[in-house]
């Protein structure tokens, strides 16, 4: 009688949803978006000179806002729906595993039908995707949904850095839409979304290759098409803050426990692992680098940026592999993709095309390389012990029942646990290959497309770059905004601070009538609201928030 | 009148001004600017790469002085900042055709 009346207590939840892996998806996917905004705007803003913050945080929210408005109306399901274009996947399920030929199956599991998921079923429906087709997911699609639109926002962001100083704000604007839809759309569903190479066997725990890889190649020759920064600025390119570099940088740190945490899509073990993986391998990262610094360059001192630099390395080197690899393989992650990274950063960089090729921040070497590197040492240190799916029972409710450790990581008749072997474990280079073959197509996908969608761009806009006069002057021109203003601008319109006072009266004189202040309204903002105008007096108006 | 101008290091700051206050002098204005002479910059790095950077920062301190306490004040601005290396400054004195005291109005030397 008492059971009874327990199973009948109104909840809140469809028995699919497990309130615990929808918490921890929905914080890690907020932590991924505090990576982007304020974390890499911040760290960005704060390594150009001052004339260039305000450029590059106008780029960065605007990018952000970009792309979140594209995943929603088309880009999550060309990268995650649960079905693909040539129907190669069909509702979550992967039809063409064996008995295609290889260019059937490419083309048919190459991306997923783009499509909205603005409408009340699409969002709080249970999340479908190929994406796992271990076990179904336990929370609703907008979850997912938000969980990659953080990692599709995050990907342009980085680039930002290889052309900032000089691309037009206008080609920024359209240049993310249209890379998101037709780069990083397309490589999410090969290897994320259940497509290709995720049947073929590559994988790609969290974005080294998708991200990070794609990113760096995209930037660099993005840059090159483009054109250098003005000459001047090239040789004076200081940072204007490192302390708020530093919040950035830290961040974006931290953050990454989302970003790695966050990709088993279950609050489980092998989050918690890819975790440590994460900030042991950036912890190798940092003093790898500072080290190196100290003993190897030309001033023998370690750098605060190059902590950073070292930081980036450890954190894109883990990312293919957080939750693959034991806390030996992060170690030794870290520390190879950060001594290669900076020998690549102060060596190949005077070599061509590296030294023809503006990439402002850099961005080849600590995504570009790092990602290549991290995405190819899974074939060796992943080692298949590191369970990212075990076996385990549901009861009635959803919740789990009866499951030991030993029977979580035991193969039974309807389940196997899902792990990753490389080379090291298992003797074998299958894994090293078809990472590879990932890597490959990744990087010439996005060199392709990136330098036709910035030729198209060059075309429309007659020209991507700004002219030198506007380069000379930087955030003024482009913004009207300086990111430290000083207080001697006046507000236009307002009349002098003396006209708002009441004049003395001498006596018997009678009282000059009172001229008001001109009337503050929001038409004497200026363009754009003037939110930063120097110098404004009068009282705070709404944009003073 | 004169103006007493001393580009001297910024530590050194509250050494002179404590050596000038007690000559008597009721004011000073410093401003923070950056300068060369004989002693050369040094390099900065940032993200490996290095830069030169000529200009070394100072202190510049500003003194109005009455004509016979002139060689006072610059002997004891002078014997504070003095730290016999490279880059200790240079002293120099400017005629003053007038001088206003904002609050009162008086003029000439009673504005010092």
């Amino acid at each position: 009688m008492h059971s009874l009346l327990l199973a009948s207590v109104p909840v809140p939840y469809p028995s699919w949803l497990n309130t615990g892996d929808n918490t921890w998806q929905l914080t890690a996917a907020t932590f991924v978006g505090l990576m982007s905004l304020p974390g890499l705007a911040v760290l960005y803003a704060s390594i150009v000179p001052k004339k260039w913050a305000v450029n590059v945080l106008a780029m960065m929210f605007a990018g952000f806002s970009l792309v979140m408005v594209a995943w929603v109306l088309w880009g999550y399901k060309m990268g995650f729906g649960s079905t693909s274009l040539g129907g190669g996947v069909h509702n979550g399920v992967q039809t063409q595993l064996s008995g295609v030929g290889w260019v059937k199956h490419f083309f048919e599991n190459f991306v997923g039908k783009p499509g909205q998921i603005a409408n009340s079923v699409s969002e709080q429906g249970r999340a479908v995707s190929a994406a796992n087709t271990a076990i179904p997911f336990h929370f609703p699609t907008d979850t997912l949904a938000y969980f990659q639109f953080v990692f599709a926002a995050i990907t342009p962001l980085l680039f930002l850095g290889s052309v900032l100083g000089r691309i037009k704000f206008s080609a920024w604007c359209l240049l993310v839409p249209l890379w998101s839809t037709f780069v990083y759309c397309i490589d999410a569903f090969l290897l994320w979304g259940g497509g290709y190479f995720a049947q073929e066997g590559a994988v790609d725990f969290s974005g080294g290759f998708v991200i990070h890889m794609s990113a760096g190649v995209s930037g660099f020759v993005a840059a090159w098409v483009l054109g250098p920064r003005l000459l001047r600025d090239r040789q004076h390119f200081l940072p204007n803050n490192l302390v708020m570099a530093a919040v950035g940088a830290g961040i974006l740190w931290l953050g990454w426990n989302g970003f790695n945490g966050g990709d088993p899509y279950y609050a489980g073990a092998d989050a918690a692992a890819a975790v440590v993986n994460t900030n042991l391998a950036t912890a190798a990262g940092v003093l790898t680098w500072m080290l190196m610094d100290a003993w190897l360059s030309k001033a023998k001192k370690p750098t605060f940026l190059g902590i950073v630099n070292g930081m980036i390395c450890g954190l894109v080197g883990i990312t293919p592999s957080a939750g693959w690899v034991n806390a030996w393989g992060a170690l030794a992650v870290g520390i190879i993709c950060t001594v290669v990274v900076w020998l690549a950063w102060n060596y190949l960089s005077k070599v061509r095309p590296f030294s023809k090729v503006d990439d402002a921040l850099g961005v080849i070497y600590t995504h570009g390389m790092a990602g290549l590197l991290g995405g190819l040492l899974v074939g060796i240190f992943a080692d298949p012990n590191m369970i990212e799916y075990g076996c385990g029972t549901l009861g009635p409710n959803g919740q789990v029942v009866n499951t030991s450790g030993a029977a979580y990581a035991t193969t039974s008749a309807h389940c196997t646990p899902f792990s990753v072997g490389g080379w090291l474990y298992t003797g074998s280079f299958h894994q090293l290959w078809e990472q590879s073959r990932a890597a490959l197509f990744v990087i010439v996908w996005s060199a392709l497309i990136t330098f036709l969608i910035m030729k198209f761009l060059g075309l429309v806009l007659r020209g991507t770059r700004y002219k030198d006069d506007v380069l000379e002057v930087g955030d003024l021109a482009i913004h009207d905004e300086l990111a430290f203003p000083e207080d001697t601008g006046t507000l236009i319109g307002a009349g002098s601070p003396a006209a708002a006072q009441v004049e003395p009266v001498a006596d018997g004189a009678r009282a000059p009538a009172r001229r008001r202040p001109a009337m503050l309204g929001p038409g004497v903002w200026g363009s754009g609201g003037g939110l930063l105008a120097p110098g404004s007096v009068g009282p705070p108006g709404p944009a003073m928030a | 009148m004169k103006l007493v101008v001393a580009v001297l290091k910024p530590f050194k700051l509250d050494e002179v001004k404590e050596s000038v206050k007690s000559l008597g002098c009721s004011g000073m204005t410093i401003s923070e600017v950056q300068g060369f002479g004989r002693q050369r910059g040094h390099t900065e790095t940032y993200r490996g790469a290095e830069y030169e950077v000529d200009f070394v920062p100072k202190v510049r301190v500003e003194i109005l002085v009455d004509d016979h306490e002139v060689d006072a004040v610059v002997d004891g601005i002078v014997e504070a900042a003095a730290t016999g290396k490279i880059g200790d400054g240079k002293v120099w004195v400017v005629p003053i055709d007038n001088a206003v005291r904002v609050r009162t109005g008086e003029r000439g030397t009673d504005a010092i």
